[in-house]
């Protein structure tokens, strides 16, 4: 979190300390659906959940992104990105851990800095993707 | 879906980036990151303020039903929010007010040996500041599955 690695110091193939989110609960599931107005009740009403032919409830899509942006804005500081593309794989559960990786893909010079292109995935205990998707930031060269 | 809402723009609408909902926003997915809480932070004073996580704004995309009812979806156990992308233009800081305006931009088809006949639609959101500033612009793709896709 906080100040932005410079241009310069970073290069293709880079990727940032994993980011293990969970096991993720029942609460997160409600927090989230607090926070983001998401009251799709397959998230929040295990009866509900069950009668639609679902284990269980299950996590956001967007839960799971909001946890890959974090470990981006973590990575390249805070106001960087300047594009951020989820793409939703799969369901995840109460209990699974995700762990978000990422690693950047392409570099462009820009005047003052740079674009730092990166792709990221979620993945649950298995390996199974959760979330995948790609993003953009710029980097000062200071 | 009905194929003729492509091109569709609906009326603009107004959200208030609250200072409580960032922190809320920032302990639901688990960031402790002080841009998002504390003004008087280094992290928020190199920022120019507290700063609106990367996906905040979903939180308002739901705000205004004009776009989604004009799908004219027929049953929405068979709709999947396939993507979701974010153009940040300029920061979004709390106590912005922002006004939102909602654009169907295409509706296509797309034939799939596991979900049958797709129809996939995206809905670009573009937020400006109360200073006429595009900040961001967000897209979602919502796909209708010609039958109910199993695990």
């Amino acid at each position: 979190m906080g100040q932005s690695p410079s241009f310069d110091s970073v290069n293709v193939g880079d990727a940032p300390p994993p980011l293990v989110c969970g096991p993720v609960t029942r609460t997160d599931f409600v927090r989230y659906a607090g926070a983001s107005h998401d009251f799709n009740p397959n998230h929040h009403d295990e009866v509900y959940a069950r009668e639609h032919g679902n284990k269980s409830v299950f996590g956001m899509g967007m839960l799971a992104g909001g946890y890959c942006a974090r470990l981006l804005t973590d990575w390249l500081g805070d106001g960087a990105l300047r594009r951020l593309r989820i793409r939703f794989a799969s369901r995840f559960w109460p209990g699974d851990v995700l762990t978000c990786t990422a690693r950047v893909t392409k570099k462009t010079e820009e005047v003052g800095g740079g674009l730092v292109e990166c792709e990221f995935t979620s993945v649950n205990q298995s390996g199974e993707v959760i979330v995948r998707g790609d993003a953009t930031a710029f980097l000062p060269r200071r | 879906m009905d194929p003729s809402a492509a091109g569709k723009t609906f009326p603009p609408y107004e959200v208030r980036i609250e200072r409580g909902k960032i922190k809320e926003f920032a302990d639901a997915i688990g960031d402790p990151n002080p841009v998002y809480r504390d003004p008087d932070s280094p992290a928020a004073k190199a920022a120019g303020g507290i700063l609106a996580p990367p996906t905040l704004l979903r939180t308002f995309l739901y705000e205004t039903r004009d776009a989604v009812e004009a799908l004219k979806v027929a049953d929405w156990s068979y709709i999947v929010h396939g993507e979701q992308e974010f153009e940040y233009h300029k920061p979004i800081y709390a106590g912005d007010v922002l006004t939102g305006q909602d654009r169907i931009v295409s509706i296509t088809e797309k034939e799939s040996r596991r979900a049958g006949k797709l129809q996939i639609a995206v809905i670009e959101s573009t937020f400006h500041n109360q200073r006429g500033e595009k900040v961001q612009v967000a897209r979602r793709t919502l796909i209708e599955t010609g039958k109910r896709i199993e695990d």
